[in-house]
């Protein structure tokens, strides 16, 4: 009886949902605008912590060694600096090791590669690549560093780019911000624009509302087929979503690769690898503010 | 079978529908209720089918005190109670037949026991070669017996009309109550709250008279005096 009872419901929430087929089509674009500024601004958290990361990249303090430098002696000041309080990792980068990486660097620039053939031999220095614990403790790690008088230190890269990588995080975080702010702004409009709609069709069936409650409906079968109209409201929001998010993502990953050059930014294989995680999560999400705006407005104008 | 005790209806600031009535129907029992408008009449009809709540005073239907009757139980004191009601409350874009069905569908009864109820209370009350046409296809009176059809599906132990031949002539007004009476002989308790004088002279049944909320007569084989 109560499996009876459901399908009877869905038929009902069906109908409802036909009947009302404009008022349903409008719910469900500002269900889509809504998800719209949550995924933008899932997608500016997704680049901008991109952008951190390659910035923080580049952070890496090198110290670039004499060539004719033995390898136990390198080994000994990577060691010696390792110790030090403000470092994480010391990664030795040797002769060889970086004229590899510089070839497969600049594997499709024949004119380099032939030009470090013409040369006959290997020009580039052994390294020590030194990632600081803490960016913010960055100058203290550059004064340590600065005291190391060794002489198989042939040139310190101090570049500070604490200044670009603040401007970075300052940016996203502003950017989220205002992401969020659409968002909210947005789950609002969605709140009052399903209260109403449901306020809308239970005033349109305000008639036969009555009627079933002058033929014994329960309460739970007069409101459920408006709270599962919510429910498909923010499924059919759902799936729009995803036929318009996708063909855009793919539009814009190629601008994204040219614009991180050099850094893996995969915004189509993120949203790939999270699928059921983003938009299942949406779904509840919409269909849980679905739910409580449909249970309020049932509650308050199905008295009848 | 209904039993009212000191039975009051106040509406604010103090407007009594219902004052201090006491009544007790018997099972089985066809009874009118008369009175001009707005006497209180349909107010009693709303109390006892859980849609108000009596001011004071108790209100016992089938051995059941429904004085304080909770949300969740009204539905189930709805389906022991068959109402018609002058206005018909048919939904216009189903069939006669739909209509009937939806009054058990919405109580989750399954489809085979829904075809095979809703026919024979069609057949009870003449409308069964009438049954796929829609309510605006039909006149007044094959409406309402639709109406009372759907009040019928429950089989429900008692059955309150409210001024049910209101909006029809003489002789569909006849028609009903003839069924009504039917209905009655089945064992059905009916309670008809009606202002039409020919209907109740020509019953000869109980009539109690309610005038300014309360109630001025109640006779065994009573005639409409006002």
């Amino acid at each position: 009886m109560f499996l009876l009872s459901i399908l009877r419901v869905i038929k009902f929430s069906l109908q409802d949902f036909v009947r009302n087929i404009w008022l349903s089509v409008i719910t469900i674009i500002i269900i889509v605008l809504a998800l719209i500024s949550v995924n933008l601004l899932l997608v500016v958290k997704v680049l901008g912590t991109a952008t951190v990361n390659a910035v923080k990249e580049k952070v890496d303090i090198s110290l670039y060694l004499k060539s004719e430098s033995e390898e136990s002696r390198i080994l000994a000041l990577r060691s010696k600096i390792s110790s030090l309080g403000s470092v994480q990792e010391v990664i030795y980068i040797s002769k060889q090791e970086a004229i590899d990486s510089f070839r497969e660097k600049h594997k499709n620039n024949p004119e380099i590669l032939a030009a470090l053939l013409e040369l006959g031999r290997n020009p580039l220095s052994p390294s020590l690549v030194i990632k600081p614990k803490d960016i913010n403790n960055y100058e203290e790690l550059i004064v340590s560093l600065n005291k190391i008088d060794d002489q198989l230190i042939e040139s310190r890269n101090f570049d500070d780019h604490r200044a670009m990588l603040a401007k970075v995080n300052d940016i996203t975080e502003k950017a989220s911000r205002v992401g969020l702010a659409i968002s909210l702004l947005f789950i609002l409009i969605t709140i009052l624009v399903v209260y109403n709609t449901v306020r809308v069709a239970i005033y349109t069936h305000k008639r036969e509302i009555g009627i079933m409650k002058l033929v014994g409906a329960s309460n739970w079968f007069i409101r459920a087929p408006y709270l599962i109209s919510g429910i498909i409201y923010g499924f059919l929001g759902v799936v729009a979503i995803i036929i318009i998010l996708y063909p855009l993502l793919s539009f814009i990953q190629p601008y994204l690769e040219v614009f991180f050059y050099g850094f893996k930014v995969n915004i189509l294989e993120y949203y790939n690898s999270n699928f059921f995680t983003i938009f299942g999560l949406e779904f509840l999400a919409v269909t849980l503010v679905n739910f409580l705006a449909s249970l309020v407005a049932v509650g308050k104008y199905s008295k009848v | 079978m209904i039993k009212l005790e000191n039975i009051s209806k106040i509406y604010p600031p103090d407007i009594k529908a219902l004052y201090k009535v006491n009544l007790h129907i018997k099972p089985g029992e066809f009874v009118s209720i008369v009175g001009r408008s707005g006497t209180g009449k349909t107010t009693l009809v709303k109390l006892l089918i859980g849609e108000e709540r009596p001011s004071q005073g108790k209100i016992i239907v089938g051995g059941w005190d429904i004085t304080n009757i909770g949300q969740a139980e009204v539905p189930v004191l709805r389906r022991q109670i068959g109402v018609v009601f002058q206005d018909f409350k048919l939904l216009n874009r189903k069939t006669l037949f739909e209509n009937v069905c939806f009054a058990l569908q919405v109580c989750g009864e399954p489809q085979s026991k829904i075809n095979g109820i809703v026919p024979q209370v069609l057949k009870i009350v003449g409308l069964e070669n009438k049954m796929h046409r829609y309510p605006s296809t039909v006149s007044g009176g094959e409406q309402q017996r639709a109406v009372i059809a759907r009040a019928l599906v429950h089989r429900p132990k008692i059955l309150l009309a409210d001024e049910p031949t209101g909006n029809l002539d003489s002789i569909n007004a006849d028609e009903i109550i003839e069924i009504l009476q039917k209905i009655n002989k089945f064992g059905t308790t009916v309670l008809l709250v009606t202002h039409n004088r020919d209907v109740v002279n020509k019953l000869r049944k109980r009539v109690i008279t309610i005038e300014n909320g309360l109630i001025v007569g109640d006779q065994a084989v009573g005639k409409y005096i006002l």
